[in-house]
C-alpha cells in the first residue's frame, strides 16, 4: 500500500466514524463535539489567510457575527433557514471583499490591528443599528435537532478543510498565495496580481466563518453582540491555529479540538470553580513555549507542510 | 463656553490616563517587537496588589507607586526570559507566537485572580479621590490631574532616559537592529529584560491609578487592553511621542463625541477613526511607528 | 528529540497538577453538599446554572449564594417533605462562562449527565434565553432567580419561570416616588444607561415613567460598556437636572458617583438600578453612596413570615453568617426560587427522581401556585407579556441612608422618609 492510499483509507475511516458519531455518543457530548467542529472550521478559515498567506487577522470574529446576524435578520423576515444561510454567506464574502481591498494594503502588525479595529467597529455598529435588536440581541424559533446541527457544522467545516487542502496545498493558486507569504514584492515583480489574490483569499477565509455563524445562530437560538461579535472569537481562532500548527492542514483541526475539548473537559471536571482557567492558560502558554510549531510538529518532522518555492514552481505560479 | 472648556479639560485628562497605560507598552513593542496581550491583566494585577497593600497598611496609593513599580519590575524581569524563548525559537513568526503566549498568560492571570481574590468589586481610595479644583465654573478632578501629571513625568523621564543615558542609547540601538547592536557589544538580552520589566512596572502603576479613578475587578483587563492597543497603534507602534499625541487626541475625541454627538457612538467613531488612521497613515499619526 | 522530552515532562507535570486539584476539588464538593444521601433516588438533584467566570462573574456568584442558602437550609431541616418522607437536595453546579453557548452546553450536561430534576437558572438574561429551549426539549422546569429582561417572558417558554418581576415593572417605582410622593418633587431628569439588554430596559422604563408624569428628560444616552462617564456628566452638569438616573450594574454606578463627585456635581438625587442594593456599593463608596435612590422588590428591612426560614429576618441572619454580607433582592430572589420549587414538590407529592410526567405536572402546579415566602406573595402569570414571570410582587423605592438600604416608597410601604435633595458631598 502506498502512503497516499494509506492516508485515503484513514481519511475514509475517519469520515465514516464522524458520520456515525451521533449514533454512539450521548446528546451532551454530541453538543460538545458540534461546538468543537465549528471551531475547527473557524480556525481552518483563519489559517487560510494567516497560515498560507501570512496575513494575521484579528477581526475574523466579525465575519462570524455578520453571518449570524444576517441569518437571524433574514429568518425574522420569514425566509427559511437554508435560504437565509446562503444569502448570509454571500453577504459575508462580499463584505469581506470590499473591506479587504483597502485593508490588505497594510502588513504585519498593522494589518492585524486594522482588522481588529474594524471588527470592534462592527460590534459597536450592531449595538446602535435599528434592525439588529441592539444589545437585546435576536432570538429565533428553536429547532431542537442536535443531529441536524452536528451534520451542518460537519459539512461546513469539512468543506473548509477540503478547500484548504485542494486549493491551498495542491493547486497552483496555493503556490501563488504562499509566494505572497514568502516574498510579496518579489511575487509582484514576477507579474502576479497580488491584490486580486489577496482579496480572493480574504473573502474565502471570511465565507466559512459567515456560514458557521449562521448555523450557530440557529443552533443556539439566541445571539447578541457579546456572544457572536466578541473579540474573544477571533482570539480563539488565532490561538487554536497556533496551538495546532500554523500553515498546516492538520494544525487548526488539532488545535481547535484540543483547546475546545480541553476547555470543556476542564470545565466538566472543575465547573464549580474558576480554577480551570488557570489550567487552561498554563496549558496554552506551555504548548507555545515548548512546541513553537504547534502540536502537530510532534508528529511530523517538516516545519511547514506545503513545499517551498522552487524554480519550477516559479514557472507554475506565473504561468 | 464653560461646557466647551470643561469638555476639553476632560478630554485632556482622559488622554493622560491613556498615556499612562500605553507608555510602557509602546516601549516594549519598540524594543522587543512584541505585542503583549496580557497588558490589561498587568493593569488588573497592579490595581489589586495596590488595593491589598493600601487597605492593610493604610498608606496612600500614590505613595505606594514606587513600591508597585519595583514589585512588578521584578515580576517582569523574571518572566521576560520565558517570553524571549518564545520569540527567539520562532523568529519568522515572533509577533504571532508572542501574542498567543501572552494570551495564555492573560487567561492564567485572570483565572488566578478570580480564584484568589474572588469576584467582588473594589474601590481604591486616595487622598485626591473625589476632590476637584474649581476655576471660574470649570472643575478639574484632582485625581485625574494627578494621573495626568504622572503621565507627563513618566514620558519626560522616558525620553530623557532614551536620549541622554548610555543605557538609553543601547536600548535605541537594540530597537533599531538587535543583531547589529549585539555585535557592538550590547547585551541585548539584558536590555530586553529591563525594557520588559519597565513595561510591567509602569503598567502596574497605571493599574493603581485606574483602580482609583474607576473601579477594580478581575475582569477589568479587557477594557484596558483595548485602550492600550488603540493608543499605541494610532501613535505608531513603538513611538513614545506618537503615543502621547495619540493619547491626547483620543482623549479629546472621546470627550467631544460623548458631549456633542452622543455617548452611544463613542466607540463606534473611535474604532472607525483608528481604522481610517491605519489606512491613511499606517505608521501612526506622527509617521514614526516601527 | 529534546522537544519531545520537554513536552512529555510538561504534560506529566500538568497531569499531576490536574490530579492534585481534582482531589482537592472533590474534597470541597463533599463539604459543600452537607449530608447528601448515598442511596440513589433519595435526593432531589438540582442543577444550578450560573456565571462563575466571565464578564458577569459578580452577579453569577450572588445568585449562587442565594441558591446555596436555600439548599443548605433545606438540608439542615431534613429536606423537602413529600408525603410523609423528607428528601434532601443535592446541588450540581455548572459555569455558563457568561456566554449563551456555554450555558446551553451546561444545561444539556446537567439534564442528560447529572439527570437533575429541575434547574435553578442563570444570572444573565442572555444565558436564560439560550438555556430555555433545552429545558423545553427535555421537559425540565427551570426557575431563574435573577434574569429580568422582559424578552424572556415574551418567548412563552413553557418550562421557564422567574421569581424577580421584569425590570420594566420594578424600575417605574422610584421615578414615581421622586416625582409624585416628594413635596416639590423632581421636574427634570437626565438618563444614562449602559448598552446592555438589562440596563437599556431600565433606562427605557425610567424614561417612559418620567414622561408619563410630565417630567422633562433633558438628556437620554445609552453608552457602550466601558465608556468614561466624566465627559457626559460634565455636559449633564451644565443642564442641571433634578435627577440623574442611571441604568447599569454596581461597577458603572460606582464610576458615575466617583466621576460626579470629582466634577463637584451633585443633582438633587441620583437614581440607580441595579447594583446599589449590593453590599459592595456602600462598602466601596462609603459616604458618597448616601441618599442614592434605587429600585428593588425586597430589602432586608422587611419582616415577612416564611415557611422555611420562619421569617425574612431569620433568613438575613442565616445569609449573613454564611457569606458575611447582607443579601440583596437578587440573592433573595434566588433563595425564593428554591423555596418555590420546594413548595411545588410538596404539593405535587412526587418522589425523586422525577419522571417526565412528574415534571410536566410540576409546570401545572407552578402555574397555579401561590406561595407566601419571605419575598412576599409569589405567583406566576399564565398568559400575556409576563408569561411565567412572578407578578405577585410590587416594586419598592429604596434609598441608601446611613449606609443601609431603606424603603422610602411607595407611600403605603415606606419604612423611612425619603431624603431629597441629597446633602452636599462634604456635609455627610
Amino acid at each position: 500500500m502506498t502512503k497516499n492510499n494509506k492516508a485515503l483509507v484513514g481519511l475514509l475511516l475517519a469520515g465514516i466514524a464522524m458520520l456515525m458519531l451521533p449514533l454512539v455518543i450521548s446528546s451532551f457530548w454530541l453538543r460538545i463535539v458540534t461546538g468543537a467542529i465549528m471551531w475547527v472550521g473557524l480556525a481552518q478559515s483563519w489559517n487560510m489567510l494567516a497560515g498560507y498567506m501570512g496575513y494575521v487577522s484579528f477581526g475574523h470574529g466579525a465575519f462570524f457575527g455578520i453571518g449570524a446576524y444576517v441569518t437571524a435578520i433574514l429568518m425574522a423576515k420569514g425566509l427559511p433557514f437554508i435560504g437565509a444561510l446562503v444569502l448570509a454567506a454571500l453577504v459575508t464574502a462580499l463584505f469581506a471583499a470590499i473591506i479587504g481591498q483597502p485593508t490588505l494594503r497594510l502588513q504585519g502588525a498593522y494589518f492585524a490591528i486594522a482588522t481588529w479595529a474594524f471588527a470592534e467597529g462592527i460590534r459597536q455598529l450592531v449595538l446602535v443599528l435599528p434592525f439588529t435588536g441592539g444589545a437585546n440581541g435576536m432570538r429565533m424559533e428553536a429547532f431542537l435537532n442536535e443531529n441536524f446541527f452536528y451534520y451542518s457544522m460537519l459539512l461546513v467545516s469539512a468543506a473548509a478543510v477540503a478547500v484548504t487542502y485542494f486549493l491551498f496545498q495542491k493547486a497552483v493558486f496555493g503556490l501563488r498565495v504562499r509566494a505572497i507569504r514568502e516574498e510579496e514584492t518579489a511575487s509582484q515583480a514576477l507579474g502576479l496580481n497580488t491584490t486580486a489574490i489577496k482579496v480572493k483569499v480574504f473573502a474565502l477565509s471570511a465565507l466559512f466563518p459567515g456560514i458557521l455563524g449562521g448555523v450557530y445562530a440557529y443552533w443556539i437560538t439566541y445571539i447578541h453582540p457579546e456572544s457572536v461579535l466578541t473579540p474573544l472569537i477571533a482570539d480563539q481562532m488565532v490561538v487554536m491555529a497556533l496551538l495546532g500548527g500554523l500553515g498546516t492542514i492538520a494544525g487548526p483541526i488539532v488545535g481547535a479540538m484540543v483547546l475546545f475539548l480541553g476547555n470543556r473537559i476542564l470545565w466538566v471536571m472543575f465547573g464549580d470553580t474558576s480554577f480551570y482557567l488557570v489550567l487552561l492558560g498554563l496549558a496554552i502558554a506551555i504548548v507555545i513555549l515548548f512546541l513553537p510549531d504547534g502540536i502537530v510538529s510532534l508528529f511530523t518532522r517538516k516545519k511547514k507542510t506545503g513545499e517551498g518555492i522552487s524554480k519550477e514552481n516559479v514557472r507554475n505560479i506565473t504561468g | 463656553m464653560e461646557l466647551l472648556i470643561q469638555t476639553i479639560i476632560n478630554g485632556l485628562l482622559i488622554g493622560g490616563i491613556y498615556i499612562t497605560i500605553s507608555a510602557g507598552f509602546t516601549l516594549c513593542f519598540g524594543v522587543l517587537h512584541v505585542i503583549d496581550f496580557a497588558v490589561g491583566e498587568w493593569v488588573m494585577l497592579g490595581a489589586f496588589i495596590t488595593f491589598i497593600i493600601s487597605t492593610s497598611t493604610h498608606i496612600d496609593p500614590f505613595l505606594l507607586l514606587p513600591l508597585i513599580f519595583v514589585m512588578f519590575f521584578i515580576a517582569g524581569y523574571l518572566l521576560q526570559p520565558t517570553l524571549q524563548r518564545v520569540i527567539t525559537k520562532n523568529k519568522s513568526n515572533a509577533l504571532l507566537m508572542a501574542l498567543a503566549f501572552t494570551f495564555g498568560i492573560s487567561v492564567l492571570f485572570k483565572g488566578a485572580a478570580l480564584t484568589i481574590w474572588g469576584f467582588n468589586e473594589r474601590n481604591l481610595v486616595t487622598i485626591l479621590s473625589g476632590k476637584s479644583i474649581s476655576l471660574l465654573g470649570i472643575n478639574i478632578p484632582s485625581l485625574r490631574l494627578g494621573t495626568f501629571v504622572f503621565a507627563i513625568i513618566i514620558t519626560i523621564v522616558f525620553l530623557w532616559f532614551l536620549q541622554k543615558t548610555r543605557f538609553g542609547l543601547a536600548v535605541r540601538a537594540a530597537a533599531e537592529r538587535q543583531d547589529v547592536a549585539g555585535l557592538m557589544g550590547i547585551d541585548s538580552n539584558m536590555i530586553n529584560k529591563v525594557v520588559y520589566a519597565i513595561y510591567t512596572g509602569l503598567t502596574a502603576c497605571s493599574g493603581a491609578l485606574i483602580g482609583a479613578i474607576f473601579s477594580i475587578n478581575t475582569e477589568m483587563g479587557v477594557r484596558y487592553t483595548i485602550f492600550a492597543f488603540f493608543v499605541v497603534v494610532a501613535g505608531g507602534l513603538g513611538s513614545i511621542e506618537g503615543a502621547i499625541v495619540a493619547g491626547i487626541l483620543l482623549g479629546l475625541l472621546n470627550s467631544f463625541i460623548s458631549v456633542y454627538i452622543g455617548g452611544q457612538y463613542v466607540f463606534l467613531v473611535l474604532f472607525l477613526f483608528l481604522y481610517l488612521i491605519l489606512l491613511a497613515k499606517p505608521k501612526g499619526l506622527l509617521g514614526k511607528g516601527w | 528529540m529534546r522537544k519531545r522530552i520537554n513536552f512529555l515532562w510538561i504534560t506529566a507535570f500538568l497531569l499531576c497538577l490536574a490530579l492534585a486539584v481534582l482531589s482537592a476539588g472533590c474534597g470541597n464538593k463533599e463539604a459543600a453538599t452537607t449530608g447528601d444521601s448515598k442511596e440513589q433516588g433519595d435526593v432531589f438533584k438540582v442543577g444550578v446554572l450560573t456565571s462563575l467566570s466571565g464578564a458577569e462573574v459578580y452577579g453569577g456568584n450572588i445568585t449562587k449564594r442565594g441558591y446555596d442558602t436555600w439548599a443548605d437550609t433545606v438540608n439542615q431541616k431534613g429536606g423537602i417533605k413529600v408525603g410523609d418522607k423528607q428528601y434532601k437536595v443535592q446541588m450540581f453546579y455548572a459555569d455558563d462562562q457568561s456566554d449563551p453557548a456555554s450555558g446551553a452546553d451546561a444545561v444539556e450536561r446537567m439534564i442528560t449527565k447529572d439527570k437533575v430534576d429541575f434547574i435553578l437558572g442563570p444570572y444573565t438574561s442572555g444565558v436564560t434565553l439560550a438555556a430555555a429551549p433545552i429545558c423545553e426539549k427535555y421537559k425540565v422546569p427551570m426557575i431563574t432567580g435573577s434574569a429580568e429582561s422582559p424578552m424572556i417572558w415574551q418567548q412563552k417558554f413553557k418550562y421557564t419561570f422567574g421569581t424577580i418581576p421584569a425590570v420594566n415593572l420594578t424600575a417605574s417605582y422610584p421615578v414615581n416616588t421622586l416625582v409624585s410622593d416628594i413635596p416639590g418633587g423632581a421636574k427634570t431628569m437626565a438618563i444614562l444607561a449602559v448598552n446592555d439588554a438589562f440596563s437599556k430596559a431600565v433606562a427605557e422604563s425610567f424614561k417612559a415613567t418620567a414622561e408619563k408624569l410630565g417630567v422633562k428628560v433633558v438628556k437620554y444616552d445609552i453608552v457602550p460598556a466601558g465608556t468614561d462617564f466624566t465627559p457626559l456628566l460634565g455636559a449633564i452638569k451644565g443642564l442641571n437636572p433634578d435627577v440623574v438616573a442611571v441604568g447599569g450594574h454596581e461597577k458603572e454606578h460606582m464610576e458615575v458617583i466617583k466621576s460626579a463627585k470629582s466634577l463637584g456635581f451633585l443633582p438633587k438625587a441620583f437614581l440607580m438600578h441595579y447594583g446599589v442594593t449590593n453590599p459592595d456599593f456602600v462598602k466601596n463608596l462609603g459616604k458618597d453612596a448616601e441618599a442614592v435612590y434605587g429600585a428593588s422588590t425586597w430589602t432586608s428591612d422587611l419582616d415577612i413570615a416564611d415557611a422555611l426560614f420562619e421569617s425574612s429576618k431569620k433568613f438575613v441572619e442565616t445569609y449573613k453568617t454564611k457569606w458575611g454580607d447582607e443579601p440583596d433582592y437578587t440573592a433573595t430572589g434566588c433563595t425564593v426560587a428554591g423555596e418555590v420549587f420546594g413548595a411545588a414538590l410538596e404539593k405535587l407529592g412526587a418522589k425523586p427522581p422525577l419522571s417526565e410526567s412528574d415534571r410536566e405536572a410540576m409546570v401545572t402546579v407552578l402555574e397555579d401556585i401561590k406561595v407566601d415566602t419571605l419575598y412576599g406573595a409569589t405567583s406566576f402569570a399564565k398568559e400575556g407579556d409576563n408569561y411565567h414571570n412572578n407578578t405577585g410582587l410590587e416594586g419598592l423605592t429604596i434609598q441608601i441612608q446611613g449606609g443601609a438600604v431603606k424603603i422610602v416608597g411607595p407611600k403605603d410601604k415606606k419604612l423611612a422618609e425619603p431624603i431629597y435633595p441629597a446633602p452636599a458631598w462634604d456635609k455627610r
